[in-house]
């Protein structure tokens, strides 16, 4: 099996502000990420630009191919759309970056966009009727309630509180706070987050992440041709882990709510990949998906920063803070960000490109040379672990 | 001699107390509880409990016929009886009928059940009877009326109590009745109804049967009578000639409320359930006439005693905090579940059909390969990847909670937004077979839900989506 490791360069990111847009639909967030993302490339979308991969989840954010080509006007190229859960943006980057591996393209684009909020905004949409639609047979669950049945389980196992949690969407929040595309920018205490209302019990509404609009693209390329385009200014993909499990996990007993098997999968593979053996030594920090603050804890877990059951003593000691031995979400998460759900995965690889190379202001990681990113989609169905670095970023011990 | 193989009850957890209806209206009270079908029962739900009891430990296999007696059928057009066999996993070449129109139906759905064991069409009929009535608000009826079920299993081989005969009498008088365009029914005169009617009919029956078998009130141990208060059934008492301190079973009003079509024979279930050997018990309704059957227990009645939960149903119970969450389960109130929901363009119809024996009777399926039991069906086992090599097994009625969530956003039935009043419980529930199932929770408080928790399944309305009453299994915690 061969590895995608640093045969492809990411040239050119474009990240529109998330947050509630009413002003926008999905047309316009799109063309926004994507000029954006081709001028820092200094590409031409209509010349240089061979092949595009556009991440929807709902169809109503578009379907098709024409999910990109109609927006940007940007006809008669090969265009795939993307759906994969939560790990649909990440993925349409994934696929993208195959293509420019194989040789086939030199120049390409993966992009996201969702518009959320169009369609309603307490919880996500359309989820019943999709699920109850194909499944009658069987129960199904919110969002939250999916991440809701892990954490009783945490607490049950390990003796983690609301209080642990309430840490998450705190640091998350200051982090956040920073950003200036982030949806929330506005810093939470522990005591916010106990005195909200309930969501999914015991799951309150800090322990979730918003209802967020917003699009993301990132400009794929060989490195050779990278260097051309932006001199030095690029980083290139590590490695990419995709790993897809049931959509029904509730209904199997080996399915224990305190390690989501798709995670591990997906990081083990990426892991491998990469040739990294020790994460917490090797990378510099990690973008997880915090969907819900139980979520990014047993992320921590998964990701291998730390045993099983050991989670919540990361957030108890500040070792994932912007400041801390390992910072995890420095850009304040799908908690300050929502959860476009097509963009997501798109942004987060742009968040970590920022950070690879530097431009990270004001949420800079110190001396951040390479990080992970990671999407888990569905009742933990799809999860996807991309690892982006500097050029020269090799494996091994700081 | 034709007679009672088995009984059963249901009587839903719900109970709401007459001083709170009486104060919502600022009127009297009638003292005493009443007994509410929860939002996600309805009559046909409660026959299926009431069923599941009477045949606990039997096969249902045995069983040949079933009839739903009941005024209060979910179902305009459309068998209620054939869902609840489905349900209670009876064969396919069973006899079904909904016998309906009248209070009086539960009575001649036994009384059809002795003809067709006499005629030899069939050797074991189950008769179930619920009713889910709904009364005017503020009306009397709204105190009197409860919610209910009861089941009786008729046959000739190993009887607990002889049916020793069977009178009827009919009298269309005026009430109460209720058109198909009316939610609640209506009297023309309840005191005409009673005097020309139920006092007239019900002694009338009772005397046809007890000059047909040559009986006097003294014989009987017990009478278990339908009447449509309290103060009728006294009554009738006075008519009949018994004492109602002595031989008078109780009829459940300060407990349950008069239940409608099941409401004699859930009498004659509690009556049963304590009585003796060679002890007569005559029971009786009344609607548009009246029917009486005398039973003579045998020496059987013992031995099912405490294999039944019967009438103990009602010592299980929770209490509704308000007559505004009485009136949304009634369905008074409109808090639009589900009359509120969006229209859904996929209709899961197709679905209900095709996996009918995963959702009506619950089955699973065991890998012969690794012997796990997983749900739902489907080719391939989710465990070992085995293909095509499985049984349909039916899947175990308890469990524990291995993890659960009060979800906020979704209700019941998966409903966005919820019903909303209560958050819905879901449970992720291992049960004995050692199959997982997701499964919704209901008759619950909230704050007693824990990990480890013992429940059990319970036959309810899962949604009406696509304006089809999609019903199966929730999981309850098990009731005392």
């Amino acid at each position: 099996m061969g590895r995608i490791t640093d045969k492809v360069a990411i040239v050119g990111t474009g990240v529109t502000k998330f947050g509630e847009i009413w002003e926008k639909d999905h047309e316009d967030l799109l063309v926004e990420a994507v000029y954006e993302a081709c001028n820092e490339a200094n590409v031409d979308l209509r010349k240089d630009v061979e092949a595009a991969w556009v991440g929807t989840f709902w169809t109503f954010s578009g379907v098709a191919g024409d999910a990109f080509a109609d927006p940007l006007k940007w006809y008669g190229k090969p265009i795939t759309r993307v759906e994969n859960y939560c790990a649909t943006g990440m993925d349409a980057v994934r696929n993208a970056a195959y293509a420019v591996a194989s040789g086939v393209y030199d120049i390409v684009i993966a992009a996201g966009v969702e518009k959320i909020l169009d369609q309603g905004s307490r919880g996500l949409p359309d989820l019943d009727k999709m699920l109850l639609g194909a499944e009658v047979t069987l129960n199904a669950e919110s969002a939250p309630a999916m991440f809701a049945m892990a954490a009783v389980r945490a607490f049950k196992e390990w003796g983690w509180t609301k209080e642990d949690l309430a840490l998450v969407a705190v640091k998350n929040h200051y982090n956040g706070a920073r950003h200036p595309k982030a949806h929330f920018r506005r810093e939470i205490t522990v005591e916010m987050a106990l005195k909200a209302p309930m969501i999914a019990y015991p799951l309150g509404l800090f322990d979730c992440c918003a209802m967020s609009d917003g699009a993301a693209a990132v400009v794929l390329t060989r490195p050779e041709i990278a260097k051309e385009l932006v001199g030095d200014e690029y980083a290139t993909i590590k490695a990419m882990g995709l790993a897809v499990e049931t959509l029904h996990p509730f209904y199997r007993k080996d399915w224990t709510g305190l390690a989501f098997p798709a995670n591990v999968k997906a990081a083990e593979m990426a892991y491998k990949e990469a040739g990294i053996t020790d994460p917490r030594k090797e990378l510099d920090f990690g973008i997880v998906h915090d969907c819900f603050t139980i979520t990014e804890l047993i992320n921590y877990q998964d990701m291998k920063l730390c045993k099983l059951g050991e989670g919540a003593q990361l957030i108890r000691d500040g070792v994932t803070t912007i400041e801390g031995d390992f910072p995890i979400n420095p850009d304040g998460g799908l908690k300050c960000f929502g959860h476009p759900i097509g963009a997501t995965g798109c942004r987060m690889v742009a968040e970590l490109t920022r950070q690879v190379l530097g431009r990270a202001e004001g949420l800079q990681v110190k001396d951040a040379e390479a990080g992970f990113a990671h999407n888990l989609g569905g009742p933990q169905a799809v999860a996807i672990v991309g690892i982006v670095g500097r050029p020269d970023w090799k494996p091994g011990e700081k | 001699m034709v007679g009672i193989i088995s009984y059963g009850a249901y009587i839903p957890i719900w109970r709401i107390s007459r001083d709170e209806i009486a104060r919502a209206h600022g009127s009297a009270t009638m003292g005493g509880e009443r007994s509410v079908a929860s939002f996600d029962e309805d009559s046909l739900t409660m026959a299926v409990e009431a069923g599941l009891d009477c045949l606990t430990g039997m096969d249902p296999k045995e069983v040949d016929a079933l009839f739903f007696a009941t005024v209060t059928s979910p179902l305009e057009e459309k068998q209620a009886a054939a869902m609840i066999a489905s349900a209670l996993d009876l064969r396919r070449d069973v006899l079904t009928a909904d016998i309906t129109g009248t209070l009086r139906a539960g009575t001649i759905a036994v009384k059809m059940a002795m003809d067709a064991v006499k005629a030899g069409s069939a050797k074991k009929v189950l008769v179930t009877a619920a009713d889910s009535r709904v009364a005017v608000p503020s009306s009397d009826l709204e105190q009197i009326f409860g919610d209910g079920a009861a089941a009786l299993l008729i046959g000739e081989d190993g009887v607990i109590a002889d049916i020793e005969g069977f009178s009827t009498v009919i009298n269309p008088i005026p009430g109460p009745w209720r058109r198909e365009v009316d939610l609640f029914p209506r009297r023309f005169e309840a005191k005409l109804d009673t005097r020309y009617g139920y006092l007239h009919d019900l002694p009338t029956a009772a005397g046809m049967l007890a000059k047909k078998l040559n009986l006097s009130p003294k014989d009987l141990a017990k009478v278990a009578i339908y009447g449509p208060d309290p103060r009728s059934i006294l009554g009738a008492t006075k008519v009949l000639g018994i004492d109602p301190k002595t031989q008078l079973q109780d009829p459940l009003f300060s407990t349950v409320g008069i239940t409608g079509t099941p409401h004699a024979l859930l009498m004659l279930v509690a009556a049963l359930e304590q009585a003796k050997p060679d002890e007569r018990i005559l029971c009786a309704s009344q609607g548009e006439g009246s029917d009486a059957f005398v039973v003579k227990t045998t020496e059987k009645v013992e031995e099912l005693k405490g294999t039944r939960r019967g009438t103990n149903y009602i010592k299980s119970k929770m209490m509704l905090p308000s007559y505004a969450r009485f009136a949304a389960f009634k369905g008074v109130l409109d808090t639009g579940w589900p009359s509120q929901l969006p229209e859904m363009p996929r209709s899961p119809v197709v679905k209900y059909w095709r996996d009918e024996k995963a959702i009506l009777p619950f089955y699973g399926m065991k890998c012969k390969k690794c012997g796990e039991v997983s749900y739902p069906i489907g080719r391939i086992c989710m465990y070992c990847g085995e293909k095509d090599n499985y049984e349909i097994v039916k899947l175990a009625r308890r469990g524990k909670i291995y993890t659960f969530v009060h979800d906020y956003l979704f209700g019941p039935g998966n409903i966005q937004p919820g019903d909303g009043i209560n958050p819905a419980t879901k449970a992720a529930v291992d049960l004995e077979d050692g199959c997982r199932v997701l499964m919704e929770m209901t008759d619950h408080d909230l704050k007693e839900v824990k990990v480890d928790m013992e429940v059990e399944m319970t036959f309810r309305l899962l949604h009406e989506r696509a304006k089809f009453r999609h019903y199966g299994w929730k999981a309850r915690p098990v009731r005392g």
